[in-house]
């Protein structure tokens, strides 16, 4: 079943890219080329096939020594330079509660 | 006695460099003169770092003036994917996103290479977050190719390739999630590596899709591309990165041995597939030929599964990538959008107006893929196909030591020739199965095609972990190609650029 501009907002919204008008119908017309092209797959989902989530398959967790190391702190100089927005030693945001655009 | 710097290898500049032929500093300033004039032209670049080049250049001339010995690399001039961290420079990705990110610690991969001696020349174009096939998805300008500076370089790792191909650097850094270096290696006729998935850390490259990121090297000769592997893992498993295995070997150790008595896989329905071109068709047969006068044997082999390989990557790929990509919100860094009244606006605006067109298809790609009763029909089927394809991999190399294929079904296009994302997509064909199992792959060139009179090469692929014996394959490829009687490399710098300054 084709995925409706209703449905492709719905994903834009889970994925945080606030899309125009216009992009909403390019990508809702991609979005459906993509899945079609991806429907050969579909076939291979068989019940004795493990699936592979990984090339090296031997991997597992990893756990680090629970200690500091400070060579590899950023510094508070640094480690904000990044952001576009900074005040004293924090990153700066907008209200979460604020009223927005959207409803 | 005057001649480009273009014209030496990078093994020729590291042994000019120890002899005292000329000082790091002198090729440094080379590489400079030849970015300067011929970037232009190609515009491989979106950083060029002088600074920082000629400081570590500084630093090769002053262990050598104090009579240290040098690491193998030193004074090769070295581009950097911009998806990879260097202190000092901004790393971009080619996007709005990270137009002014500046980086916070280097990469390991860069670290190795800076460790053997190389010169940080820059950082290079590429698709935005690598996400195409062409480089044209850079948010801030395109790469040309420098043999037909009309068309496209191929991508993601466009600008790494034709820095090397222009003569601005003797070696350069690229990442392959579907074949970002195979593929633009082929389009700009030079050596393009992928290693086994966990042979070079990831540490510190901007993650794409994570279980098929790789990093490897470009060079115009297969030996400066076996040195460079050799920095790359001969530290050994790098701790910040968990999926980075301990593969060191000496890469040039084998690289001149005979294949005498090998075996050669050949793949009928990738010889027939559509959409390859007849030119790139003849000159994989004439390679094939080429192995077996040396000595190796032809096999048929089949892979039954691989159809399935361009639908998995493109179920696995938008996945991991919307995964990743998540972390871009406006906040700790990247684009920020002003004046917004709440963090969730903040953030659907930022990513909007920070992301290309192509970022965003691939994330809402993988939104889809994942949401709540998506996943289970698709991502699942994908890695059963990638179980299946590894199998059938594994299966061809019980009975061949390595299988030889086009890279590229077709050589470099022009610029906005293929404007729909899904076909642009089917230019993977031939590299995509390697990053889903997690091979070795290389692109080798083979001189220009008889239509269009552009590079084209083949690529071979091998086992995993068995890198080394590859790039003896791709050694005795390049040998066979080879000019009769200077023994040089079927292609050098394009002849558009060559020669054209930085004389040593």
């Amino acid at each position: 079943m084709a995925l409706s501009e209703k449905d492709v907002r719905g994903i834009a919204e889970y994925a945080k890219i606030a899309l125009t008008d216009d992009e909403l119908t390019q990508m809702t017309s991609y979005m459906n080329d993509a899945v079609q092209m991806l429907e050969p797959v579909l076939q291979y989902d068989l019940p004795d096939v493990e699936p592979t989530f990984h090339p090296i398959g031997s991997l597992s967790n990893v756990m680090g020594d629970d200690l500091r190391e400070p060579e590899r702190d950023l510094p508070l100089g640094v480690a904000l330079e990044n952001a576009g927005s900074a005040r004293d030693r924090y990153f700066r945001v907008p209200s979460i509660l604020g009223e927005g655009e959207s409803e | 006695m005057a001649q480009s710097f273009d014209s030496l290898t990078a093994a020729q500049i590291a042994a000019g460099v120890a002899a005292g032929d000329f000082t790091a500093t002198e090729v440094a300033q080379a590489s400079l003169a030849v970015i300067e004039a011929r970037e232009d032209g190609v515009q491989a670049f979106l950083q060029v770092a002088p600074e920082l080049a000629l400081e570590a250049a500084a630093r090769v001339d002053a262990d050598r003036a104090a009579g240290k010995p040098l690491p193998p690399l030193a004074g090769v001039p070295l581009a950097i994917k911009d998806n990879m961290n260097l202190v000092g420079t901004r790393t971009t990705c080619a996007s709005r996103m990270l137009e002014n990110y500046q980086s916070v610690y280097t990469a390991t991969c860069v670290q190795r290479m800076l460790d053997a001696g190389c010169l940080p020349m820059g950082k290079a174009n590429m698709d935005e977050f690598a996400f195409g096939s062409s480089t044209e998805s850079s948010a801030f300008h395109r790469t040309n190719n420098p043999w037909d500076t009309e068309r496209v370089p191929g991508g993601s790792s466009g600008g790494s390739a034709a820095a090397v191909a222009a003569g601005e650097v003797a070696l350069s850094l690229g990442s392959d999630t579907g074949g970002s270096i195979r593929q633009p290696a082929s389009l700009c006729g030079v050596v393009g590596f992928k290693p086994t998935y966990g042979a070079v850390s990831r540490y510190g490259v901007v993650a794409f899709g994570s279980s098929l990121d790789q990093v490897g090297p470009f060079g115009r000769t297969v030996e400066d591309v076996a040195l460079a592997m050799n920095a790359l893992t001969g530290a050994g498993h790098d701790p910040y990165d968990c999926t980075s295995q301990d593969c060191a070997v000496d890469f040039t150790e084998h690289l001149n041995d005979s294949i005498e008595g090998k075996r050669v896989g050949i793949i009928p329905a990738f010889m027939e597939a559509e959409g390859l071109t007849p030119e790139v068709r003849s000159a994989v047969e004439r390679a094939a030929q080429e192995l077996q006068n040396q000595g190796a044997e032809l096999v048929e082999v089949d892979l039954p599964h691989l159809d399935a390989a361009i639908a998995a990557y493109y179920v696995i790929g938008p996945a991991e990538a919307f995964s990743n990509l998540a972390r871009f919100d406006g906040i700790r860094y990247g684009y920020q959008e002003e004046g917004c009244a709440n963090l969730s606006d903040q953030s659907s605006l930022s990513r909007a107006h920070g992301f290309g067109a192509e970022a965003k298809r691939r994330q809402m790609l993988g939104a889809y893929l994942l949401s709540s009763g998506v996943y289970d029909k698709y991502y699942y089927a994908a890695q059963k196909a990638r179980t299946l394809i590894t199998q059938d991999y594994d299966a061809a190399y019980a009975k061949v030591d390595t299988i030889l294929m086009p890279a590229s079904p077709r050589t470099a296009f022009k610029f906005g020739e293929i404007s729909d994302p899904t076909q642009m997509y089917l230019s993977d064909l031939y590299t995509i199965s390697l990053n889903i199992c997690g091979n070795g792959g290389i692109s080798v060139p083979l001189g220009l095609g008889e239509d269009t009179q552009l590079p084209v090469s083949a690529q071979l692929v091998g086992p995993a972990f068995k890198d080394r014996q590859l790039l003896t394959f791709a050694r005795a490829l390049e040998r066979g190609f080879a000019d009769a009687a200077t023994g040089a490399p079927a292609l050098s710098v394009a002849p558009d650029f060559a020669g054209k300054g930085g004389e040593l």
